[in-house]
């Protein structure tokens, strides 16, 4: 790796009326590296990357880039001139094919004869994957490809502009394990041919395994910037919570209780099938597994939220019938979806009003439903304070609230359903590490205080640092069941893959 | 740039933040002394009762439509359903059924019609956009087959009274818009019906995954239109006299138009009751002060079209403004 440095910024302060969004941060990328940026939510990321592009001018502070220096109008503006940024959302048409995608704004590129010619755009395209060493079809269309497809789309097309710096936004958030192989493969290959990348990451894991270098950011400051191979994870994680988190899994010793809940042969033609398990008082069950073998799924059905074919389902021994979400809340269930953008929030109501949803009926009157505010008050204040959730007032808008502190309104929204069975989907996805950590400790206080908790999550580290015990799901059924003492991340991972994996 | 800054503290100060809040009313504000400048007889007491009158009816239907919009659907049907209970109500009264069970048999034939847009909704899982396309057309033929196209005249003058009598002289349409609003409001803010029907419009997934029956809640729903058409039904049948066989028709746009200029958004989630009755006051303004200054009926069609999209315009651009806000603070 060369030192030469294609990108400096320094002294960078950005002020929004009230706040100082960055105060004096630098950053600096050198010719072919792969550099990780780093910090919780709101530490300052998304605001630098918008300074770079020209989205925000900065108030201070100087960009140089190749030597000059640089201040650019708009993202296409810094385009033109090699750096292209790949958000974290995809940005791609689905109707349209791979190629269309990719010389979309620029089809005068693939032109023959001043007409617009799909021989000519299959052609550079064709080199371009060619040459990246990328299996796609260019006539493929977009919404028939997987996520990963469609990252390795905006990749081809990032580099077809002849991208001196890439910009990736967590972009293996949506991605299942060999499908971040295969993005690391080719953002590699890409840093071969000089090409320098910032790469924005919650993942701890991430950063170790493909960046070269780390730079921490924290409150609009920066913090500092280390080689990967110096440092280990802990003192990482130390910079970018500026505090010590001395156990990243607070997982307290529960006692374990009766059987609360039992699910007994659960079938859904084509989803899963002869699905049985129990969870006792203050367990907590991890739910290992690759991303589409069926764990969301059974959950679904078991909250109710999706109809199945045949199954039964005990809490404390009696037989329940749940055909919907709310029966299931009836019954002592509740479930923390995934999606929490799609399912979850409830992006035009407040913080308090999204809280107390789940179990709205409790604050009103019989009859008519008059909603007794003092009631509504006093139980959001009282899930505010256990969540530790950071809001402005009860009225602010959920939509205006970090990842992180939305998933701790949400989990008060299904604490306060006073759940026998709580199941959570994937709690602490695209969170930061600070907040990750406060959910983790919320979750097993939760297991202490008797109540049950199914967890399902594609980290291995959080199932194994979090779980009494570990179910692995594949192919919708459960493969494999060990409890905390036995589990290790080789066995998880060699039942999630089945009998391919223990084979090869 | 210093401009752009200078326009932005603006905003942020008590007065401007007011406005961004209620820009129906200040629209309403820049349209009323407009008005008043080119006609005279505008700001006379008789002219501004005779407003308030013309509005009632479209109050009441924006009112309901308050809560169809903020719980996220939309109903092209209310307009010709207006004109079938019209005319339910005129035949039970010519056929000297008493007054107030005549009136409960429109009331009970609009919540019921209403119900079947979301019955249908319901059923067929489709958006009630196509359902209530298909409705209102039904509702229009059924209402000319009912009627042979001959309106409902003759109607018994106590019922007239309704909608054009005063009491401590104010129209007594006047008394039944406030309490159809206060109503709306009372149910938007503070009832559980009301929280359900705003979570539905925010994300009806998220809702029912919060327990929520969403179909149920949709019947709900429309019933609640239902009412709101009917009584609206009621009042201008008996301002008019008579039951039109095209009564209402196309009032469903005026009243989509009122609601949205109120600040109530297209995709749902929030209500503003205020609001809605401010953008029903703009519609009627533009109106009333067209036919004051004389213009041509066919010209004052599209004067209103462009007024209806510029006071739209306004709100669109003061919402961004105030996103833009929110943004920065939160950065």
């Amino acid at each position: 790796m060369s030192q030469e440095v294609i990108l400096k910024m320094e002294g960078i302060t950005k002020l929004f009326p009230g706040v100082k969004a960055l105060d004096k941060v630098d950053l600096e990328l050198r010719k072919g590296e792969i550099l990780a940026v780093i910090g919780e939510n709101g530490a300052g990321k998304s605001t630098l990357m918008k300074v770079l592009l020209g989205i925000h001018p900065a108030d201070e502070g100087t960009i140089v880039y190749k030597g000059e220096k640089v201040q650019f109008s708009s993202p296409l503006d810094a385009l033109n001139k090699g750096i292209a940024m790949i958000h974290q959302e995809i940005s791609l048409i689905p109707t349209m094919d791979v190629a269309e995608n990719i010389w979309l704004g620029r089809e005068k590129e693939t032109m023959r004869h001043g007409m617009i010619s799909k021989k000519g755009r299959y052609e550079k395209t064709d080199e371009f994957l060619k040459q990246m060493d990328i299996d796609l079809d260019p006539k493929a269309l977009v919404r028939t490809l997987s996520v990963a497809k469609m990252q390795m789309v905006e990749l081809v097309r990032a580099a077809s502009y002849n991208a001196d710096v890439i910009i990736m936004d967590e972009p293996t958030s949506a991605l299942a394990n060999e499908e971040i192989e295969i993005l690391y493969r080719v953002v590699r290959d890409l840093k071969k041919q000089g090409v320098s990348i910032i790469f924005i990451s919650h993942k701890l894991e991430e950063i170790f395994e493909i960046c070269d270098r780390v730079s921490v950011y924290r409150d609009g400051h920066y913090i500092s910037t280390n080689d990967v191979k110096d440092i280990t994870q802990a003192q990482l994680v130390n910079m970018i919570v500026g505090r010590s988190i001395t156990n990243q899994f607070p997982k307290m010793e529960a006692n374990i209780g009766d059987v609360v809940l039992e699910v007994r042969d659960f079938n859904s033609a084509g989803v899963f099938k002869n699905v049985n398990f129990q969870v006792r008082k203050g367990e907590i069950l991890g739910i290992s597994g690759l991303v589409g073998a069926g764990r969301t799924e059974i959950m679904r059905a078991l909250f109710g939220a999706d109809p199945k074919d045949s199954g039964h389902v005990y809490v404390d021994g009696q037989e329940v019938k749940i055909h919907s979400p709310k029966d299931a809340i009836t019954c002592g269930i509740s479930m923390l979806t995934e999606d929490r953008m799609r399912t979850g929030s409830i992006y035009a109501l407040s913080v308090k009003q999204n809280t107390t949803i789940a179990n709205f009926r409790e604050y009103c009157s019989k009859g008519i439903g008059v909603i007794h505010s003092k009631k509504e008050n006093k139980a959001f204040e009282e899930q505010r304070g256990k969540m530790e959730v950071k809001c402005a007032s009860e009225k602010q808008l959920i939509s205006e609230l970090s990842g992180g502190n939305q998933q701790k309104v949400l989990i008060g929204r299904w604490l306060l359903t006073r759940p026998k069975v709580l199941i959570i989907d994937e709690p602490t996805r695209g969170i930061d590490v600070g907040s990750k950590s406060e959910i983790h400790k919320a979750i097993s206080q939760l297991a202490c205080e008797g109540m049950a908790v199914i967890m399902i999550s594609s980290e291995l580290p959080e199932i194994l640092g979090m779980s009494d015990r570990i179910l692995v799901v594949r192919h919708g059924e459960i493969v494999f069941e060990c409890d905390r003492k036995e589990a290790t991340q080789e066995n998880l991972i060699t039942h999630a893959f089945g009998a391919e994996a223990e084979s090869a | 740039m210093a401009k752009n800054q200078e326009k932005k503290s603006f905003f942020e100060s008590p007065v401007g933040s007011f406005l961004l809040q209620n820009k129906a009313l200040a629209i309403l504000v820049v349209f009323m002394i407009s008005v008043a400048c080119i006609s005279p007889i505008f700001l006379t007491p008789s002219n501004l009762l005779n407003l308030i009158r013309q509005i009632a009816y479209s109050a009441i239907l924006g009112a309901g439509y308050t809560m169809i919009l903020s719980s996220g659907h939309i109903d092209l049907s209310i307009g010709c359903e207006v004109g079938l209970v019209g005319v339910i109500m005129g035949k039970a009264l010519v056929a000297d059924l008493p007054i107030p069970v005549a009136i409960l048999i429109g009331l009970v034939s609009a919540v019921l019609l209403s119900s079947l847009n979301a019955v249908l909704i319901n059923l067929l899982d489709l958006p009630p956009f196509i359902i209530t396309l298909a409705t209102m057309n039904v509702f229009k033929g059924a209402c000319y087959i009912y009627t042979k196209m001959v309106p409902v005249s003759n109607l018994p003058a106590a019922f007239n009274a309704i909608g054009q009598d005063y009491t401590f002289g104010i129209p007594n349409q006047v008394y039944i818009m406030v309490f159809m609003m206060l109503v709306i409001a009372f149910i938007l803010y503070k009832t559980k019906f009301g929280r359900y029907s705003l979570a539905i419009g925010g994300n009806a997934e998220a809702a029912r995954l919060s327990g929520i029956n969403v179909k149920m809640m949709r019947i709900g729903i429309y019933a609640l239109m239902g009412l709101y058409v009917g009584v609206a039904a009621m009042t201008l049948t008996a301002r008019s006299a008579s039951a039109q066989v095209s009564a209402g028709q196309n009032t469903e746009m005026d009243a989509i138009a009122a609601v949205v200029m109120g600040g109530t958004p297209m995709s749902g989630g929030s209500a503003n009751v205020v609001g809605t009755f401010f953008g029903c006051l703009i519609v009627g303004v533009i109106n009333n002060g067209l036919n004051l200054m004389g213009v041509d009926s066919n010209w004052q069609l599209v004067a209103k079209g462009l007024m209806i999209l510029f006071a739209i315009s306004l709100d669109v651009i003061s919402t961004n403004v105030t996103r833009n806000m929110s943004k920065k603070k939160m950065a």
